[in-house]
């Protein structure tokens, strides 16, 4: 008799909500009276970590229990030092370093396959995991954290709505709302919303998602590919064109789908992850797209990133002027945004497309403050605002989306 | 607002809506497509088309004749099959099955939802001797063309279980895709039981929902060729002969094939063969064997279902381009073993009429690549084709033998000879007044 598992990758079919409804009955019912059935909350939520980690990915979920067990010591470790009142640069470094690295080695190993390191294994959502750890060492530095209670902060880690790609939540909050249950007026309120993000989740991922992604990236890719090696050269063509218009759709339905369903799903358990997009596309400059694509990770890189660097910066008056300052810090923050999403050139020229976008974006804004005479603000200054941001928000999507390294280079 | 009330106000749409949705989905619609909607569906080799139901039933009531074949199909050149029906306004229009990678497992359980369509009609197969490798059917084709609805169909449609579905139960069972009441339902067939009430239950319930997905959704994403064949049949003489197609064939495929010495399509050349590619390949196939292989079991499972609908069906096996097979170093000795080897699992069986193009690979312009026939080729099919088409439709029947879905068949060397003494095969026709 061959056993089969029942492998369930989160969020990928319609059926998985079936399952996933089923499970979360006892927590709405608990809820809706008031109780926190935190046990089951727990064991459902194992359950379907289980469920992605079994069968031939049980490697993935061996590593993620190492990996679990290292960051714990690493945390606990660095809070016992902060309790006994020491607080040495270098130790906070070494903290954060150790959080960071097997991330690190991760990257590399997916960069460099042929040369596997020794005991690393990727695993579904380590990087988001890893955002989680670097948050909560940052804040026992900075002593917003001075205790960490080990159950909410492993129910913090493995919350599983949100553990194969975020939102990222932060611990101070997460750890308010995860021991009581909301009043019930608030919960009827967030059911409402869960319940509408759940279906419009439906409709960007299955429906406009699967459109722009299954059904017509693929003839856009093919086309592109054929035009390209017929026009030579740079092997650019109107269907690269299209093509990148088409990925941004699909990566915005997609991913905006993904975290909707994530949102959604937090909400039912009576938690309030931040949601990830507020209509990115109507941003009229590349600052404020940032304030409203994949927002959780803008925000982390800015207050652990950005911030940090600045405040670091400032201290050690590293830099005369607060515009060359502020430019630095944009560089560091998508650079390593850059090398956070892989070690590959595309990712990291994505990284510094940003980075040189936003920093003339400042020169811009700048700009226009002094000259607030002379430059026209109106409708339609504002739309062409939003016209442009869009077109060079998708040129950047293109170049993230590692087409250009299959149509010169023939790999991805 | 009472939060009875507001609870009904958040889940009461939701409730509705998958109600509404099962009721539409357990309805029994009827659909009937158009004559444009069949046309193109008949020339568009999707996947859909492919796994679906409706449209080939359609079809087939309609004078469509089933083409199974594989990526040859898709050699859309002047003188396809295709373009000459339409052209010369045969009197059977082909619906091309099949495609990259649709090896007999696939074919097998794509014929399951048009038993009755085809019963006493005909059929054409293109059978692809590169099918017959060792471990048979492509798991990762197989997941292209795995249809649920005619999985439940196939499993439905067993009155009793026998050799054969039994045998087929345990392939499908060897591929990635079966889920759920169908892998249960194929795991009890597997073990010699029959289906339970409740498996059936649910599987009728399954199939009513895909009948209807596949009545609803099938014209989707059709692939439009019509203007290509329209195109390609303004070439072609008004009346029908074959020197004048055989002038044309030789025209058409020496504009297409003037990149490379091997008498391949210029665009395949350029896309799939370039320099790298060309000397990886060189010498690579000297140790490709066609001739044991779990594919002539699996290939036995489309005969029986011929055989159960009684459908007159002719074989064409077609050559390897010559020059590209002693460049690649593949055997033609091992080529011919699996060519008779094949013949003689449908000679045995009362499956008579084959066209053996097989050893036809080095004549000009036969192929349109390396294993895909063209041109020249598509004119030779066709002097097969047409007089088997001139012929009136009439219940057949085949002398099946359990002995094709054993290891000791499928490892059996290939025959260096087609004997000429077959197990007798009955009188079709008197055996058929029998019943």
């Amino acid at each position: 008799m061959n056993f089969n598992f029942i492998n369930l990758q989160p969020y990928t079919n319609p059926q998985y909500f079936v399952y996933l409804m089923i499970g979360l009955v006892p927590i709405i019912i608990g809820l809706y009276h008031g109780h926190r059935l935190k046990i089951y909350e727990v064991a459902f939520s194992l359950v379907f970590l289980f469920l992605i980690f079994d069968g031939d990915k049980w490697q993935q979920g061996v590593n993620l229990i190492i990996y679990l067990l290292f960051q714990l010591l690493v945390s606990y470790w660095y809070l016992h030092y902060r309790q006994n009142g020491k607080n040495k640069t270098w130790v906070f470094y070494l903290a954060v370093v150790l959080a960071i690295l097997p991330l690190v080695l991760v990257k590399f190993q997916i960069a460099f396959p042929k040369a596997p390191i020794p005991g690393v294994l990727a695993f579904l959502g380590i990087s988001y995991i890893t955002f989680k750890t670097v948050q909560v060492i940052m804040e026992i530095r900075d002593g917003a954290i001075k205790e960490l209670d080990l159950s909410t902060y492993l129910r913090f880690l493995l919350f599983f709505p949100t553990f194969s790609s975020g939102p990222i939540d932060r611990y101070r909050r997460f750890a308010k709302e995860c021991n009581v249950a909301p009043k019930r007026d608030q919960y009827l309120a967030d059911l409402e919303i869960a319940t509408r993000n759940l279906f419009q989740g439906f409709l960007y991922k299955f429906v406009l998602g699967w459109f722009f992604g299954t059904y017509w990236l693929p003839k856009i890719s093919k086309a592109a590919l054929i035009a390209g090696a017929a026009n030579g050269g740079l092997k650019f063509s109107w269907w690269l064109v299209a093509y990148m218009y088409c990925y941004s759709m699909y990566l915005f339905f997609d991913f905006a789908g993904y975290s909707l369903f994530a949102v959604s799903i937090s909400n039912f358990m009576g938690i309030h992850t931040p949601v990830n997009f507020n209509k990115p596309f109507i941003s009229q400059n590349i600052k404020e797209f940032w304030n409203r694509w994949h927002m959780t990770l803008s925000f982390w890189f800015r207050d652990y990133i950005y911030m940090r660097f600045t405040f670091f910066a400032m201290k050690k008056k590293l830099f005369k002027n607060p515009i060359r300052l502020s430019q630095a810090a944009y560089l560091l923050l998508f650079l390593t945004m850059g090398f956070w999403h892989g070690l590959t050139w595309y990712y990291i020229v994505y990284g510094l497309f940003h980075a040189i976008a936003i920093i003339i974006n400042d020169c811009w804004l700048r700009y226009k403050k002094k000259h607030k005479e002379q430059i026209p603000s109106n409708k339609f200054t504002k739309w062409l605002a939003i016209f442009v941001t869009f077109n060079i928000v998708c040129f950047s999507f293109l170049i993230f989306s590692g087409f250009l390294s299959e149509l010169w280079f023939g790999w991805k | 607002m009472s939060n009875k009330r507001r609870l009904w106000q958040i889940f009461g749409p939701v409730l509705c809506a998958f109600i509404l949705l099962l009721v539409i989905f357990l309805m029994p619609w009827e659909r009937t497509f158009s004559k444009d909607a069949i046309y193109q569906a008949a020339n568009s080799q999707t996947t859909t088309i492919f796994k679906g139901s409706r449209m080939k039933q359609n079809a087939f009531d309609d004078g469509y004749v089933p083409f199974y074949g594989s990526s040859e199909l898709s050699r859309l050149d002047p003188l396809h099959p295709s373009v000459l029906a339409e052209k010369y306004h045969r009197n059977y229009r082909p619906f091309l099955l099949g495609g990259p990678g649709s090896q007999s497992l696939a074919q097998f359980l794509g014929m399951q939802g048009t038993a009755k369509q085809l019963k006493n009609k005909k059929a054409v197969v293109i059978i692809s001797p590169q099918w017959f490798t060792k471990i048979g059917q492509d798991p990762d084709a197989f997941s292209l063309y795995y249809s649920p609805l005619q999985a439940c169909n196939f499993l439905l449609g067993i009155k009793k279980t026998s050799v054969s579905n039994r045998y087929a139960a345990k392939r499908f069972l060897q591929m990635p895709e079966t889920k759920g009441v169908i892998k249960s339902g194929m795991k009890t067939i597997a073990n010699g039981q029959s289906l339970t009430s409740t498996q059936r239950f649910l599987l009728e319930n399954q199939r009513r929902m895909l009948n209807n997905e596949d009545k609803f959704f099938s014209t989707f994403q059709l692939r439009d060729r019509i203007q290509k064949i329209n195109g390609h049949a303004k070439l072609l003489p008004n009346t029908y002969s074959i020197k004048a197609l055989d002038q044309i064939a030789k025209q058409q495929a020496a504009i297409n094939t003037n990149s490379n010495s091997f008498g391949i399509n210029n665009k395949f050349y350029k896309m799939r063969l370039n320099k790298r590619a060309l000397a990886k390949l060189k010498d690579s196939q000297r140790d490709f064997n066609y001739t044991k292989s779990v594919e002539y079991s699996d290939f036995e499972l489309m005969l029986h279902q011929f055989a159960k609908q009684h459908t007159n069906v002719l074989f064409i096996i077609p050559p390897i381009n010559q020059k590209w097979a002693d460049y690649t170093g593949l055997s033609e000795s091992m080529y011919q073993k699996s060519v008779n080897k094949i013949k003689y699992q449908l000679n045995s069986q009362g499956f008579d009429k084959i066209e053996d193009l097989s050893k036809r690979g080095s004549e000009k312009y036969f192929m349109e690549d390396t294993i895909h026939i063209g041109w020249r080729g598509w004119v030779a099919v066709d002097q097969a084709v047409k007089p088997f088409m001139n012929q009136k439709n009439e219940p057949y029947n085949y002398n099946m033998r359990n002995y094709f879905y054993t290891k000791k068949w499928q490892n059996k060397p290939g025959m260096i000879k087609t004997t000429d003494k077959y197990p007798a095969v009955e009188n079709r026709k008197a055996a058929l007044k029998e019943k």
